[in-house]
């Protein structure tokens, strides 16, 4: 069973994958949803297991990589951290196939046209879901990397899905380049693991860790690595950029799952990170830091997908700021929350666009509440959520990320970064709802005229995520935390006050500043710049982009490979030698005397070397 | 000893005619000549000297063999003449390499 559950997903890729022609559409959605519906359901079985009867379950598939010096199984491991990743994966994935079956279709008022690409689509859905939990499984850092890479692979494969678009293209290429500099430094922090401990799987590993600096150093590199694939500040560029795929696979991938990879290699590495304050204290700036840039972004922009991608952005933020302050744990639980509400929130933009035939813009939306009921009072739950309302997931475990930071002992500045951007997170998300829920219309006639609420197949999810945005909170709080093991936070009153009041504060402002909201986009303006991300990816393409680009084009391409290598090799050879036999055969000149002189000299210096010998 | 550097001056007087004469194919020839001339003569110098018969042996045969080249020579020179209507050395560059 607990094979099944990775290698169902497997099966489902492959079956979809290479059997699409025959399965046809209807066929391949309905396989690859039922079988990861499967997977589903025996992974929540496996939780039972796992979390209430609180057993480690290692299985050994077989040896891999066998030298004198390394050995590395294929093997699996099942722990806490494992089975709350395998509830996150399986069921957003499950409920995103489901979901895809109805999305991916053109609208069906207008023209029955449906995406005659669907079964790939499934495929790469269920390829994905497939790494994803080999990821999280793996029992070592290089079965890790297997999954870590095939992520970044789907990632590319979806988020290029409608390849005929050169945004979409840009995009995923994007994506992988970015994603790869982070899996640098992942692959650093292998190999240094490798020549300091000279082992690899977390239980021989985490037994056999001392202090130094090494720990440092290998902390950082792997922080480098969830900062690429978790989009921290500074390699966060590619996460926006990813919204020109399908919305389904920005909910799957870079709301829920993949996004939450890096903050698993974290959690994961956990005893890592105990050995190193100085690494830890740079995760936790790091998170801090993104979380407030990625607020502030998200409070201006105008296409919806973004600001739910920004938000993405900071809650990992929150996330990778929670290990930062020695608490994986909570990490973990808010990771958990995280990919419920996130998941209901961009499968509810989802809706919206499909309701409004592929409008994304927000100022082009408004009033739509009379049409999408359910949607609406779907996305409310996410965003109140999403905001930290009290009793709702996200509550539960923002307010404990909230407080660990307050009560860790190394800097207050996170602390009051978290809560403004528990403040800023409660305004852009109800902007969100404001300007496209209840504002003034401002749609096109035609979009307004087939303003209708989709099939059942695109509702079913959102509501089951609805729930599970509600109840999974309070649920896994002690699910997650066995019981005694949760970390007490011990705070004065006003602060575990302080986040519903930020973030009932930020809801209220929404509708006092109603008129500010929409603002012209011009450069040179605090608008401007925080619509343009900070100014992050001109600074990249002029500075680092366009440096690397003429570098590459004027030392590496003229200078040295049609430059030196050239002339010192195939042409500058074969030039040398042309140019010194037209000199040679140029003494030929045709005129006798010269011949006479030359026959001369060859006669006295061949007496001459006569007469020497 | 006279005879030695007459020899050797009137040998090298050809071969810097044959080298340095860039107008008249008939210098050349001449020159050719001077130099057979000059080798005649050390070779009598030297079977004067050395009390032999061979210097002078191969004197009467350079001798002929200078006359039946010299004949051959010009024969060559009039039909080149004939066909190209010039025979000044300069003119002799077809063949170039």
């Amino acid at each position: 069973m607990y094979l099944l559950v990775i290698l169902i997903p497997l099966l489902s890729a492959v079956g979809s994958g290479l059997g699409g022609r025959y399965l046809g559409r209807r066929g391949a959605g309905l396989l690859a949803s039922v079988w990861v519906i499967v997977s589903c359901l025996l992974s929540f079985v496996l939780c039972y297991e796992i979390l209430i009867n609180g057993p480690t379950v290692y299985i050994d598939l077989g040896r891999w990589i066998e030298s004198d010096l390394l050995i590395t199984n294929f093997g699996l491991q099942f722990d806490t951290v494992t089975a709350v990743m395998l509830i996150v994966v399986t069921t957003i994935s499950g409920l995103v196939h489901i979901y895809s079956t109805s999305y991916m279709r053109e609208d069906p008022h207008l023209y029955m046209r449906e995406d005659p690409h669907l079964p790939r689509f499934m495929s790469y859905l269920s390829l994905f879901t497939f790494f994803m939990l080999v990821l999280v499984t793996s029992n070592n850092y290089v079965q890790l990397f297997i999954g870590w890479e095939g992520v970044g692979l789907c990632s590319y494969l979806l988020i290029n899905f409608w390849f005929t678009r050169i945004q979409a293209n840009k995009a995923a290429i994007k994506a992988m380049l970015i994603n790869r500099i982070g899996d640098i430094g992942l692959m650093l922090a292998i190999i240094l693991i490798w020549i300091k401990f000279g082992v690899l799987d977390y239980c021989s590993l985490f037994s056999t860790l001392y202090p130094s600096s090494a720990c440092t150093w290998i902390c950082i590199l792997l922080t480098i690595g969830a900062i690429g694939k978790s989009a921290q500040l500074g390699l966060h560029t590619w996460l926006p950029d990813a919204m020109e795929g399908p919305t389904p696979v920005s909910a799957l991938i870079h709301a829920a799952t993949m996004v939450t990879a890096g903050v698993f290699l974290i959690i994961r590495s956990a005893p890592l990170f105990d050995h190193s304050p100085t690494a830890t204290i740079i995760v936790g700036l790091v998170g801090s830091l993104t979380a407030f840039f990625a607020a502030t972004v998200g409070l201006v922009q105008s296409d919806i997908k973004k600001v739910i991608a920004y938000s993405t952005c900071s809650q990992l933020g929150y996330m990778v700021m929670a290990c930062g302050t020695y608490s994986c744990i909570s990490s973990l639980y808010h990771l958990l929350t995280h990919a419920f509400f996130k998941a209901l929130l961009f499968l509810g933009a989802g809706s919206i666009i499909h309701a409004l035939l592929d409008e994304q813009d927000l100022r082009k939306m408004g009033g739509i509440i009379r049409g999408l009921p359910l949607t609406y009072i779907l996305m409310l739950i996410g965003s109140l959520s999403l905001a930290g309302f009290p009793y709702l997931s996200g509550f539960y475990s923002k307010d404990l990320i909230l407080e660990l930071t307050y009560n860790s002992y190394c800097l207050i500045s996170i602390y009051w970064l978290a809560s403004i951007t528990a403040f800023l997170t409660a305004f852009y998300s109800f902007r969100l709802i404001y300007l496209s829920f209840v504002s003034k219309p401002n749609l096109t006639r035609i979009s307004a005229q087939h303003l209708q609420e989709a099939d059942w197949n695109l509702l079913g999810p959102l509501l089951v995520l609805g729930v599970g945005s509600i109840l999974v909170g309070y649920i896994a709080q002690n699910m997650v935390f066995a019981p005694g093991v949760r970390p007490l936070p011990l705070v004065p009153t006003i602060v575990s006050l302080a986040p519903v009041i930020m973030s009932v504060t930020g809801i209220l402002l929404v509708f006092i500043l109603r008129p500010y909201i929409i603002y012209y986009i011009t450069r040179p303006s605090i608008y401007g710049f925080l619509f343009y991300a900070w100014e992050f990816n001109q600074i990249a393409n002029y500075y680092i982009g366009s440096t690397v680009w003429k570098f590459g084009h004027t030392i590496s391409y003229r200078t040295i490979d049609r430059g030196i290598l050239e002339i010192l090799g195939p042409t500058g050879i074969a030039r040398f030698l042309v140019d010194r036999t037209k000199e040679l055969s140029s003494l030929q000149s045709g005129l006798l005397f010269n011949y006479a002189l030359i026959i001369l000299v060859g006669a006295a210096i061949a007496l001459k070397c006569l007469i020497v010998n | 000893m006279s005879y030695l550097i007459l020899s050797i001056v009137i040998l090298l007087i050809g071969i810097l005619g044959i080298i340095l004469n860039r107008s008249n194919l008939i210098i050349m020839l001449m020159c050719v000549e001077l130099v057979l001339l000059a080798s005649t003569i050390l070779l009598l110098f030297e079977s004067r000297v050395f009390y032999t018969l061979l210097g002078q042996i191969f004197a009467i045969m350079i001798l002929t063999v200078a006359a039946a080249e010299s004949a051959i020579g010009l024969a060559i020179m009039v039909n080149y003449y004939r066909l190209r209507g010039t025979i000044a050395v300069r003119a002799l560059n077809l063949l170039r390499g």
